[in-house]
């Protein structure tokens, strides 16, 4: 059993680092998600901790083994890992039985052994009537299953998932967020998942690695990174959040247009221009001046749209900034009247970054 | 921790040296015998004499006459053929295709051959015919195939599904609502044509026309067979005449230079033309392609196709079947004429027959199975981008698409008459020769089915605990088993039909079934060509129907550049 650690890796193609000195610590039977846009270098850190791909600098340990350095690379096969692939990768000549018991085989289990594994596995993944199908035959969930069960059968110390989901359809994705999760909480390896898509994040992993430009941006809880963003990256890719960008007046105030903000989070130097990042149902909207004018600011309503549980305003701030604002449905203003927002202190988070 | 030890390098730049040695040593000892005389001296005179001399000059011409009309004829022919069947409701489709691909695998020579039975000036049976109908003199004829319109002709017969498949395939994958979207903006049908599918498949076109041209100025069996009779030269058999008592390498070697230079220079403008043809599926789903109803005129399409066919397929074929089992090669058989003699003669009396194939078969057999595990290699590595430079290593596997087989027949003979290679004369020679020509084929075949087979594959293999040996082994060897049969039976019928390169490396012991052929029309013994040719074509049709059952290649069997 074994915890999973990256010291200073990197990967170079050519003068491009795709991966730029990244350093994570993963202990036993968490769940760690790398998160980023695509081109950020999550792939290639999965391929890397997987041993596809030599590092050009740095080091990747796996409990007290050294599997991964500059002048040694452990192959794939000898690092006693499972990975999930984003094409699933079943082999197409294999009946779904054959490609679950692969790894079994390869490790040279009896046949009693590898029969009852494979009886418990196809149940844990709800497969046990389609085992002589071959995966051409499949649906794309029972493909996805069949990955899992594949990887899961020879109980490795470390799951890779590389963007298990994004072949398959919206309900059966949000399904198969709890399904891996609910494995995970199951057999209690440790997991490194590899996703662009923020919600699967949140629900799936106790930590989240938000990656940008081959470098890891901020680490931390899914609430962290929702709640605490540190950077403006990772304030507009986690969630919906507006970016308001003025010149501090000390530590915790803000000059934006024409009003006083009161803020929190990461101290700011009066005089430097700052940014704070709020999210969209975060501000209040009204048509009427509030009662307490702290922390408000007057803009125009650009456009407006029901969506049914809620309404979108589209308002331009004084200073000509657009902020997206979410209000309830009946919170109705026309297009062009003067609003007045209110931005919680609280919410208004200051970005170190 | 394991030290990997890694195998792969050292046999990776083994094959990149041998491939450097098949393909760089002849061009090379060709590039040095054009540029020097006897005693090796450097000297422009070769090409002086090349493009001054009227025994040179004339058949440049009629080779460039030959070319550029066959080309023509090509497109006219095969153009509407390939619209018909690819987006029309004509009836009997499939079976025009498979006509097509009988014409197409019909090896040139064989039907030079066939041809000579149906329209020799006397003897032909169409002249027959036509004597016999119209009670004309005996010395009249209808048909001269010995003409320079005769040799057009019959290339033209067997050049044109290059064009076809080439314009049908273009026409198969580009998207129906392009015309859609056409014809609801308002275009009315010839305006869609015109505007649409015209000019969307015309790259697809022009490269079937460069195709035939290459096709056409490279061919050495039908003008050896139908012009020299008439009196007149091509390229390819004046380069041959060379070879004859007493040989001039020198001039041979010049004469070769600007049959490569061209085929270079067509091969890059084809590419470019096909390259940019990316732009007709951009984006989006599509469906197939409607056809268009051709109502009154269905039949008549029907009947101009196979009327075209009649050309390539039906009357030569009726005209090997009639030689094979006449007591005459030249009469027509009638139910009590009928003979097996011919079959027993070839089989049994015939003393070359057992040595031809016999070397054949060994040929074929060892280039088939040398070929395809070299190109299987390379696919691999350049598919995997294993090291660096793999892509140096496609480009010279591809490389001898751009060299015709008399040149690298004239090549070859040049390196390997000499130490530290002296293979002249034996089976070596034409194993390489038949290699270096069949490389490219089976490269972009493997290449192929190897990309169809996704990295991850092997990847979800290994994670698992596979090595790279054994993930090749139980996943990617069974994956590949039916792309690995077809190109092995590819290589061995492309073995079995060629002949510009073998008309120069064979010896009187290393005599392949295409030289025989060849020389059994010297000796005017028709009627064994023709039960040999049937043979040959039996052997070639089971192969293809074989291979055309796997899915994957059906396709890309159009993807044969190669010429006899």
């Amino acid at each position: 059993m074994a915890s999973v650690e990256l010291r200073g890796l990197t990967k170079r193609y050519g003068s491009v680092a795709a991966v730029d000195n990244v350093s994570l610590k993963i202990d036993h039977g968490r769940l760690v998600c790398l998160l980023g846009p695509s081109g950020c270098g999550k792939t290639t850190t999965l391929r890397l901790i997987a041993g596809f791909l030599e590092p050009t600098a740095g080091e990747i340990h796996v409990g007290d083994r050294l599997v991964s350095s500059k002048a040694r690379t452990l192959p794939p096969e000898a690092r006693n890992m499972s990975m999930i692939f984003q094409s699933y990768a079943l082999w197409p000549h294999m009946t779904v039985a054959d490609n679950v018991t692969y790894g079994l085989k390869l490790r040279k289990l009896d046949r009693v052994t590898i029969d009852k594994k494979l009886a418990a596995i196809l149940a844990t993944t709800k497969l046990a009537a389609l085992a002589d199908r071959y995966p051409g035959e499949l649906s794309g969930g029972q493909q996805q299953r069949v990955a899992l069960a594949r990887a899961l059968i020879v109980e490795p110390e470390t799951l890779l998932l590389d963007e298990p989901l994004s072949n398959l359809d919206a309900n059966l994705r949000e399904e198969m967020r709890f399904e891996i999760r609910r494995l995970h909480d199951e057999y209690r390896y440790t997991t490194v998942y590899v996703t662009h898509d923020q919600s699967e994040a949140m629900t799936t992993a106790d930590l989240i690695a938000v990656m940008n430009g081959g470098r890891i941006d901020q680490l931390g809880t899914p609430e962290d990174i929702y709640d605490r963003a540190q950077s403006e990256f990772v304030a507009r890719f986690i969630g919906a959040a507006n970016i308001i960008k003025g010149r501090a007046r000390d530590a915790d105030h803000l000059e934006f247009a024409g009003a006083m903000l009161r803020v929190t989070g990461a101290a700011l130097v009066s005089g430097e221009t700052a940014a704070i990042a709020i999210r969209q149902h975060d501000i209040s909207l009204s048509a009427r001046a509030p009662q307490d004018p702290g922390n408000v600011i007057r803009a125009t309503v650009l456009r407006q749209v029901f969506l049914g549980a809620t309404r979108d305003y589209l308002v331009a701030a004084a200073d000509g900034t657009s902020l997206r604002v979410v209000t309830a449905p009946g919170n109705l203003v026309t297009e062009g009247s003067e609003v007045f927002l209110t931005l919680p202190p609280e919410r208004c988070r200051a970005l170190a970054r | 921790m394991r030290r990997r030890i890694d195998i792969t390098r050292p046999v990776l730049w083994l094959v990149a040296l041998v491939l450097a040695v098949l393909i760089l040593l002849p061009l090379s000892w060709l590039a040095v015998y054009s540029l020097t005389d006897k005693a090796r001296h450097f000297t422009l005179q070769n090409f002086v004499t090349l493009f001054s001399d009227p025994d040179f000059l004339d058949p440049l011409l009629t080779t460039a006459i030959i070319a550029v009309t066959s080309a023509a004829i090509c497109c006219v022919v095969a153009a509407p053929i390939g619209w018909l069947v690819s987006r029309s409701d004509m009836p009997g489709r499939q079976t025009i295709r498979a006509l097509m691909t009988a014409s197409f695998v019909t090896p040139p020579f064989l039907g030079a051959v066939a041809w000579e039975l149906l329209a020799a000036p006397n003897s032909g049976l169409l002249n027959q015919l036509f004597r016999a109908l119209t009670g004309a003199e005996s010395d009249a004829h209808l048909f001269d195939i010995y003409s320079l319109p005769g040799v057009i002709f019959v290339i033209s017969c067997y050049t044109f599904p290059f064009v076809f498949v080439l314009v049908a395939n273009a026409l198969d994958t580009m998207p129906g609502e392009l015309e859609d979207a056409s014809a609801i903006l308002g275009a009315k049908a010839w305006t869609t044509a015109r505007r649409i599918t015209i000019p969307l498949a015309l790259p697809a076109l022009l490269a079937g026309a460069l195709i035939a041209f290459l096709q056409a100025m490279t061919l050495f069996g039908s003008p050896a067979i139908l012009a020299l009779p008439a009196g007149f030269h091509t390229m390819t058999t004046k380069i041959w005449s060379l070879f004859q008592y007493p040989p001039k390498l020198e001039l041979a070697a010049a004469a070769a230079v600007p049959l490569l230079v061209l085929t270079i220079l067509l091969l890059q403008t084809q590419r470019a033309l096909l390259g940019r043809r990316g732009y007709s599926v951009v984006g989006g789903k599509y469906g197939p392609p409607r056809r268009v109803e051709l109502k009154g005129w269905r039949w008549v399409a029907m009947i101009f196709c196979l009327i075209v066919l009649l050309n390539p397929v039906f009357l030569p074929y009726l005209a090997l079947l009639n030689a094979a089992l006449s007591p005459n090669a030249t009469t027509f058989v009638t139910p009590s004429t009928l003979t097996l003699h011919n079959v027993v003669f070839v089989f049994t009396e015939l003393s070359a027959t057992a040595l031809v194939l016999k070397n054949t078969v060994i040929l074929g057999t060892a280039a088939a199975t040398i070929g395809t595990i070299l190109a299987l290699v390379i696919a691999y590595v350049t598919t995997r981008r294993l090291i660096a430079g793999s892509r140096i290593l496609g480009l010279l596997a591809t490389a001898p698409v751009a060299v015709p087989g008399i040149v690298l027949g004239v090549g070859l003979f040049l390196s390997y008459t000499r130490p530290p290679f002296v293979l002249y004369g034996t089976l070596w020679i034409l194993l390489i020769a038949f290699l270096t020509i069949n490389l490219p084929t089976a490269y972009q075949q493997l290449q192929a089915a190897f990309a169809t087979i996704h990295p991850e594959l092997e990847e979800a293999s290994r994670i698992l605990g596979a090595t790279r040996l054994t993930s090749l082994w139980q996943i990617t060897a069974p994956l590949l088993r039916t792309g690995v049969i077809a190109t092995w039976c590819f290589i061995f019928i492309g073995v079995m039909r060629e002949l510009s390169a073998a008309i120069v490396l064979f010896t009187s012991q290393t005599k392949v079934l295409s030289v025989l052929i060849y020389d059994l029309n010297e000796s005017g013994d028709l009627a064994a060509i023709a039960v040999l040719g049937i043979a040959m074509l039996v052997i070639t049709f089971a192969v293809v129907l074989a291979v055309n059952r796997i899915p994957m290649f059906g396709a890309s069997a159009g993807a044969r550049l190669r010429n006899s």
